[in-house]
């Protein structure tokens, strides 16, 4: 894969940012609502990592609004999630039209709603853990 | 001759899934008051969602994403979610009309109270949603509502003078004592309820659902073809019967019952109760359409898993998404509002939102970085923009028109 | 530093006046390996005078339809300018950042 992509070029607004993310097996696993980076030796920024969910979207959405959805989304993050979630960018392993990762979604901490809701919610209604008939 | 089989099954469910609580209103009412003067602006609705639907479905089935996926992509988080929004209400008064109008056809069956059979169809509409498959689900309420062929039957049985309901097609004229202001007004009405937003979301989203590849594009090209528009005659004779029978008495539709009475008229007590049947069975398929689209355009948005092909567990939020739009619904409809005013409303602002739905199928079915070769051709995209030009015109005046004729009056 | 710092963020040049906002970071996956990518790296950042419409793609591609829109987006976005990073100054250590262009820049779209 490397040497596939090695030299790509990449607008990413147009081509990383607000992009599925899904796994090798194709389940969704969230969207890239923002990027973290770092800067090398020559200043120059690169990507380490995929930010996910409200306090990641939050300064996105812009002005107060964004501002908004990322204080309420930090209230509401217990003390395990004091980073906002990121996927290292070292678990992409394909960028097509969606953003393909290693990792199984379960193993990745980036969307504790869709697990308590699961847990609290969705699995104690029969029926829950089988394909439609 | 399992493919003949598997195309007819899927023209007929496009036929018997066309009409819905929207459909049947707008285009009752509108017959009662113009005849077929306004059969030009359903025609119109029909060109054109036959014209979406099929850009819709050739992404799903090249890109397997659905429609709301793509809109943040490109329309970005911030108008994205605006979109979101705004799509999201009208699907939910969709809903709400379509649940309505749910226990109305059962009221005029069972003659019960129709609030009364509300919690009972919602459980219905849940337990199929969560249990169903998506494919039976869609056959069975496609196939039940072919019922409503009965309008056409009922047409052919009144035995028109053809040539002046044709004259009445070709050249729109308002009847005399009828304001331009209303003319105009039921015109975008009856536009809104042919091209309702969530059946793009409903037809990519279900493209995705039902695993289709490009091989399939050319199956979705039939039934969008042939299945819409035949859909869409139903449409025009619901419209037809009532102007046939309903108009020269002067009778305005304005109840279920009054969409069904020409077919009592014309076919007798059996007819109406297959419309009747067909109405339960048009409005619960657009129930579970609507429903599901809720879920479906919130959780593309966010990127969350979808859909009724995974185990619900793997789509917690999707499923809650779904669940809490009913529970929303059901209030509503339960807070004694007159579901046919609801269906009104919620045509209306259908054709308001239809930008917002129209625009990026527009512009993704164009983007070669999802569609590689198979993006539109020039005919689609010359009617593309014609219809999204003719769309915000509508959208734009779609409210005004509703204040200043006190929605229609 | 994140991509929401930059992206949307107002553009000067080296006078003070404003000149656009920032609308895309245009990177070359020639970064430190990370996996198994190369990490994207940026390279140049495309600046316009407004941000509506910039993810269509037609201000960067020559030939997608339908005509009148992509007609409409170009013309949204006559003033494009692709800024090479060294041509780039960036101020604030948190949070959005202040964009300054200083030196020479490019109107090639691609």
């Amino acid at each position: 894969m490397a040497e596939h992509s090695a030299g790509r070029q990449l607008d990413l607004h147009l081509h990383l940012l607000d992009r599925q993310v899904q796994d090798e097996d194709g389940r969704m696993v969230c969207k890239v609502d923002d990027l973290e980076f770092e800067v090398d030796a020559t200043g120059r920024p690169y990507v380490t990592a995929i930010l996910v969910g409200p306090r990641a979207l939050g300064p996105r959405l812009g002005g107060r609004l964004g501002r908004w959805v990322a204080s309420i989304a930090g209230r509401l993050a217990t003390a395990d999630q004091a980073e906002v979630p990121r996927i290292d960018f070292g678990y992409v392993t394909w960028i097509g039209n969606s953003v393909t990762i290693a990792r199984h979604p379960d193993e990745l901490p980036v969307a504790p709603l869709e697990d308590w809701l699961d847990r609290h919610v969705i699995s104690r209604i029969p029926g829950s853990r089988h394909e439609s008939e | 001759m399992k493919r003949i089989f598997a195309v007819a099954l899927g023209i007929l469910t496009a036929i018997g899934g066309f009409v819905d609580i929207g459909d049947l209103v707008a285009n009752a009412l509108v017959g009662s008051r113009y005849g077929l003067s306004l059969a030009w602006a359903t025609i119109g609705g029909i060109v054109g969602i036959c014209l979406f639907a099929e850009m819709s479905g050739r992404v799903a089935a090249v890109t397997s994403r659905g429609t709301f996926d793509l809109v943040r992509e490109r329309l970005g988080p911030r108008v994205g979610l605006a979109n979101l929004v705004a799509s999201f209400l009208v699907t939910m008064l969709t809903f709400t009309a379509e649940i309505g109008g749910i226990a109305l056809s059962i009221e005029l069956v069972t003659s019960v109270n129709y609030l009364l059979w509300v919690p009972l169809v919602a459980l219905a509409v849940w337990l199929i949603i969560w249990r169903v498959k998506f494919s039976l689900l869609e056959n069975v309420f496609g196939m039940l509502g072919l019922s409503l062929v009965v309008f056409a039957v009922a047409l052919w049985k009144l035995n028109p003078d053809w040539s002046t309901l044709l004259h009445q097609i070709a050249v729109p004229d308002k009847p005399g004592k009828e304001g331009l202001l209303p003319y105009f007004y039921y015109a975008i009405a009856l536009f809104g309820a042919a091209m309702t937003p969530y059946e793009v979301f409903f037809f990519s989203s279900g493209g995705v659902e039902e695993r289709w590849t490009e091989k399939d594009i050319r199956t979705s090209r039939v039934n969008v073809f042939v299945g819409f528009p035949l859909g869409g005659l139903l449409s025009l004779s619901i419209a037809a019967v009532a102007g046939l029978t309903l108009l020269p008495r002067g009778i305005q539709v304005d109840t279920l019952s009054g969409v069904g009475l020409p077919v009592a008229v014309a076919v007798g007590k059996i007819g109406l109760a297959v419309a009747i049947l067909g109405f339960v069975a048009a409005t619960f398929g657009a129930a579970l359409e609507t429903g599901l689209s809720c879920g479906y355009a919130v959780s593309q948005y966010f990127g969350w898993q979808w859909g009724k092909y995974v185990k619900p567990r793997d789509a917690a939020r999707f499923h809650v998404v779904v669940l809490l739009s009913l529970i929303a619904a059901v209030g509503i409809v339960l807070t004694t509002v007159n579901p046919i005013t609801v269906t009104e409303y919620s045509i209306v602002f259908s054709a308001v939102a239809l930008p917002l739905t129209y625009f990026p199928i527009l512009v993704i079915s164009n983007d070669p970085d999802y569609m590689g070769e198979k993006v539109n051709g020039r005919v689609s995209n010359t009617l593309g923009t014609l219809f999204l030009i003719v769309i915000l015109i509508a959208a734009i005046a779609a409210i005004p028109l509703m204040l200043l004729t006190k929605a229609g009056q | 530093m994140k991509a929401s710092d930059l992206i949307h963020q107002p553009v000067f040049d080296d006078t003070g006046r404003r000149i656009g906002v920032v609308t895309d970071l245009r990177c070359v996956q020639d970064g430190p390996l990370r996996g198994a990518m190369a990490a994207p790296r940026v390279h140049q950042v495309i600046v316009s005078r407004r941000r509506t419409g910039s993810l269509l793609g037609y201000d960067r591609r020559e030939q997608q339809g339908p005509w009148l829109i992509r007609r409409i987006v170009r013309w949204l976005h006559r003033d494009l300018m692709v800024v090479p990073w060294e041509s780039v100054r960036i101020s604030g250590d948190d949070g959005p950042r202040t964009v300054v262009v200083t030196g020479p820049a490019a109107t090639d779209r691609t």
